[in-house]
């Protein structure tokens, strides 16, 4: 499914960040990708999804089969690739429902499938809505203004779960969620692992991991993975920290 | 006619007072004798001031250097010409429903093409000539009031050559749920210009709803003036929507006065028009008045658009909300100027007015001037301006979600305008303004 090959890449400021990455991940399986601030982990989620802002200087990314550099980022979420953002961005006049909707049916036209109406959108939402715990009128409201932390970060799994992607990326889904939050978003993704579809959380911390069980843990840092191993490598990681970094308290990483 | 002349004329006024003289556009020869008088004073105030220049702090923004180079004078009205045509341009503009509509072509009333109906009994609607003849104290007052202001030229000119237009008068008591709908098409059959003159009048306690849409073909000039009157407790929403032609010129003036307790809520919609000026100067002469004037303006290619709004509080306790959107690509330019003075003893007023711009490319020009003059020491005003570029990081948000860039960036222009729109209480006309709106989107030459 995703095939990350010694990736270099570096902010356009120069600043290198991501210094040979290798990873791969194969359908069905969910990986977490843990590591300290600063470790590159956010910097690797943008240039999956195609942010502006950075330079990839070196190794490949394949994504079933195909080369993911060669695809813009609307190109690539069209082929199944889909990314959570730590911070879901405001967008002031857009109806969520309407959104949602142009965005599925981009990806339904990009298929070559027929769009749906209103009326069809609107029964896949219902049964999506299930899913989550997610008030209706959420859907009425422009996207994401006004939402509380933790209702972006449902309103960002709900899309997940109505778009359907092969590839999720998830960025520090868990940050800033209380506990029950934490619950309602992992009963989402765990109710998304599905055996076509590969799941990459990007976190900080182990919580999320005790809710979401990953098949393969990856430890970042200083732009390399430098540790890999099943789930109890996350309990290994809450006795030792991250190797020799000190733990710091968490602050806004800038994606 | 007089060839004596005994008042300065300027050389862009000249075209303008021999047609004048010739005595073209008038209406008929029974006009009664204190019309024909404002006529000749509109006419003699235009041909002493001339076009506006690009000093004037007013007219700053806008380019009228082509229309004063090439007059376009007004012709004599041809009544019952060019339906045919203007049936087809009516199609899509018309506000969906059943109620009112009344359609001035090429500057004059048209009764074919109009939907009068039904209307309560002390609610008065029908074209300017037929309000002279049938109610001439009602219009004789607004018209006598001196179309004096230097600021305002054109409406000199209106005075002295107004073919028609329409009148509302709706006595006490009287609400009115069903909008009302007013068009003025232009055919577009030779380049002229049509001066038209309207009146709204809500005596106490009643309450309207108007549209008012402004389209055609061709090269015109339309030079359009609206009084308003609301009376103690009156409530008017009255929405103006633009969609004039590429070659056209539209200067339109609103100029209302609110009685204590009343409320003015102006909405106007520029989607088209070469040069577009929409100008809404609102006296606040009664205590507890209210006043919105919220607005959104899309421009492209080489258009113009200015909207200007005047709001003048004369006594303690109004309040007044503006927000005012634009939208300029290519190399368009469009213009928010917006003056809120608060009188001498006009206590408590709170005055809010916001004007938020979006820059679509490199060669597109906003400017944006709120003011705010301020005599009173008790009120709560406030302004904001700003011009700015599509929100990159809203756009790689919906293309994440596989939203092609064109349509990621006109979801988020168009949610960008659409905030003005939404505040329109009736819900057919939102639900048409917005309709239009998408569609002036859908062709925007980024």
């Amino acid at each position: 499914m995703l095939e990350i090959k010694n990736l270099h890449a570096r902010l356009d400021d120069g600043r290198e960040i991501l210094k040979g990455v290798d990873l791969s991940v194969a359908e069905g399986e969910v990986h977490a990708i843990m590591g300290p601030n600063g470790s590159g982990k956010s910097t690797l989620a943008a240039v999956l999804a195609g942010r502006d802002g950075y330079e990839v200087t070196e190794g490949s990314v394949t994504y079933r089969g195909r080369d993911l550099f060669a695809m813009a980022a609307d190109e690539r979420a069209r082929e199944g690739v889909f990314l959570a953002f730590q911070y879901p961005v405001e967008i002031p006049g857009v109806n969520n429902m309407y959104f949602l909707r142009a965005a599925l049916n981009a990806q339904r036209r990009h298929r070559g499938e027929p769009e749906l109406d209103a009326g069809q959108f609107l029964r896949v939402v219902r049964e999506r809505l299930k899913l989550l715990d997610i008030a209706d009128d959420l859907l009425q409201r422009a996207v994401n203004v006004g939402f509380s932390g933790g209702e972006k970060k449902r309103n960002e799994i709900f899309q997940m779960a109505v778009l359907e992607p092969r590839l999720a990326i998830l960025d520090e889904t868990d940050s800033g969620l209380d506990i029950d939050a934490l619950r309602v978003v992992a009963r989402g993704v765990n109710g998304l692992r599905a055996t076509d579809r590969a799941i990459v959380m990007i976190t900080h911390y182990k919580r999320l991991l005790d809710y979401v069980e990953p098949d393969r843990i990856h430890v970042l840092q200083d732009g390399h993975i430098v540790q890999s191993g099943d789930k109890s490598l996350a309990a290994e990681l809450e006795r030792s920290g991250y190797g020799t970094f000190a733990e710091t308290p968490e602050t806004a990483e800038t994606a | 006619m007089s060839a004596v002349l005994d008042f300065p004329v300027k050389p862009e006024a000249r075209p303008y007072l021999d047609a004048f003289d010739k005595g073209l556009s008038r209406n008929g020869d029974a006009a009664p004798r204190w019309l024909a008088q404002s006529r000749r004073r509109g006419m003699t105030r235009f041909a002493e001031l001339g076009f506006p220049t690009r000093r004037s702090e007013s007219w700053r923004y806008l380019d009228l250097q082509p229309l004063q180079q090439k007059p376009l004078l007004p012709a004599g009205p041809e009544p019952g010409k060019h339906e045919t045509a203007a049936r087809t341009q009516l199609a899509g503009l018309e506000l969906p429903g059943h109620g009112p509509r009344l359609v001035i072509l090429d500057g004059v009333f048209a009764p074919a093409l109009s939907r009068i109906g039904d209307l309560p009994t002390g609610v008065w609607l029908g074209a300017t000539h037929r309000a002279i003849a049938e109610r001439e104290d009602l219009f004789r007052e607004v018209a006598e009031e001196t179309p004096g202001d230097p600021a305002h030229p054109f409406a000199a000119l209106n005075a002295a050559f107004f073919a028609d237009g329409f009148v509302l008068d709706i006595g006490p008591g009287i609400g009115l749920d069903e909008p009302i709908e007013i068009v003025h098409l232009a055919s577009g059959n030779d380049p002229r210009s049509y001066h038209t003159r309207s009146l709204v009048r809500l005596g106490e306690g009643s309450r309207a709803t108007i549209l008012e849409t402004y389209a055609g073909e061709g090269r015109y000039w339309r030079n359009d003036v609206v009084a308003v009157r609301l009376a103690a407790r009156a409530a008017l929403n009255r929405a103006v929507l633009v969609e004039e032609s590429a070659e056209a010129v539209h200067l339109a003036e609103l100029e209302a006065t609110v009685g204590a307790d009343a409320r003015f809520s102006g909405f106007a919609l520029l989607l088209g028009g070469g040069t577009v000026r929409h100008e809404a100067s609102v006296r606040m002469a009664g205590e507890g008045a209210e006043c919105h004037l919220d607005g959104a303006f899309v421009v492209d290619r080489t258009e113009e658009a200015n909207i200007v709004t005047n709001v003048d509080h004369q006594v303690p306790h109004g309040t007044t909300r503006e927000l005012i959107k634009g939208v300029a690509a290519g190399r368009a330019h469009g213009a928010f100027q917006g003056k809120i003075t608060v009188r001498e003893g006009a206590q408590k007023v709170d005055a809010h007015q916001l004007s938020r711009n979006l820059i679509l490319g490199g060669r597109a020009v906003i400017d944006t001037k709120p003011e705010l003059e301020i005599y009173a020491d008790d009120v709560k005003c406030a302004h904001g301006a700003s011009v700015g570029e599509l929100d990159e990081a809203a756009l790689f948000y919906l293309r994440t979600r596989g939203i092609p860039d064109a349509e990621a960036r006109h979801m988020l222009i168009e949610g960008f305008l659409r905030e003005p729109v939404e505040e329109i209480a009736d819900p057919a006309l939102r639900e048409h303004l917005l309709r239009r709106l998408a569609r002036r989107l859908a062709k925007l030459e980024e």
